[in-house]
């Protein structure tokens, strides 16, 4: 199962990446690809809208990880959104949950953003 | 390639049944040899599992045990193709029984005790989680080596 993202710019210039299929070895660098794209010009803000993701894995939380610390390095920010019961279990297992709050909603992530 | 062991005759809601896994053994087989084809095989195995057992995809031990399951067999797959094992294709197999599910993998990759007792990484690592994450998901994890032979077992009460 291969990952896409889709990507949006919000009226207040925030970029929502909405990966869909498994975030996993496999599906990762496609991620990767698309957050250096979108950090490319500028302070980025980033909100990732996990909706679409079936599931991930060690691989897939540290794409995530990586895109963290390169939007934080341009004095950005990113917000995770809506990710499945997987998603939240294995952000708690690793202890991901303190790092990365998650909103339950791309509408909820974007207020205030 | 994989084979399904099931009694497809008897099928009937286990939510009430008080000892399911004993009524109605489930084993999967199968080989897997490239990695994205493997995962979509493990995925479809535990697919299949839950839909044995009832379980709703919300089911906190099933995610916890298919976790564990793409971690070890992604790592399985890697080094095997990366250490050019990968002529030997890895042999999965998946079963339930009195609501344990045992899955274990045997293949002819390098040897991996080094990294066993890895701990879970800082927030901050890109990598390194794989096994840590199997061993806090699993209610048993274990792996030895045989000759040539690597063999893991991977162990969750449902």
């Amino acid at each position: 199962m291969s990952l896409d993202v889709q990507s949006r710019q919000t009226d207040g210039g925030v970029t929502v990446l909405a990966p869909s299929g498994r975030l996993d070895v496999s599906g990762a660098p496609t991620l990767k690809d698309a957050i250096s794209e979108a950090v490319k010009n500028g302070k980025p803000r980033l909100v990732i809208d996990l909706e679409g993701v079936s599931f991930v894995d060690s691989t897939g939380l540290g794409s995530v990880i990586a895109a963290l610390k390169l939007v934080r390095s341009s004095k950005g920010d990113l917000r995770l959104a809506a990710p499945n019961q997987q998603v939240r279990v294995v952000l708690e297992l690793t202890t991901l949950d303190r790092v990365f709050p998650y909103y339950a909603t791309v509408e909820e992530a974007l207020t205030g953003f | 390639m994989y084979s399904l062991t099931t009694p497809r005759s008897k099928k009937r809601s286990l939510a009430s049944d008080p000892d399911p896994g004993a009524a109605e053994p489930f084993e999967f087989h199968a080989t897997l040899s490239r990695l994205d084809d493997g995962l979509d095989t493990l995925h479809h195995s535990v697919d299949l599992l839950r839909e044995r057992t009832g379980r709703p995809a919300e089911d906190r031990s099933l995610i916890l045990f298919e976790t564990a399951l793409a971690e070890i067999g992604s790592n399985v797959l890697i080094y095997t193709g990366r250490h050019g094992a990968s002529g030997h294709p890895v042999e999965y197999a998946l079963r339930l029984e009195r609501e344990t599910a045992t899955a274990s993998f045997t293949d002819w990759g390098p040897p991996i005790h080094n990294q066993l007792t890895r701990a879970m990484p800082a927030p901050t690592s890109e990598a390194g989680r794989g096994i840590a994450i199997a061993r806090k998901a699993l209610d048993e994890l274990g792996y030895k080596r045989e000759g040539e032979v690597n063999t893991w077992r991977l162990v969750k009460r449902l």
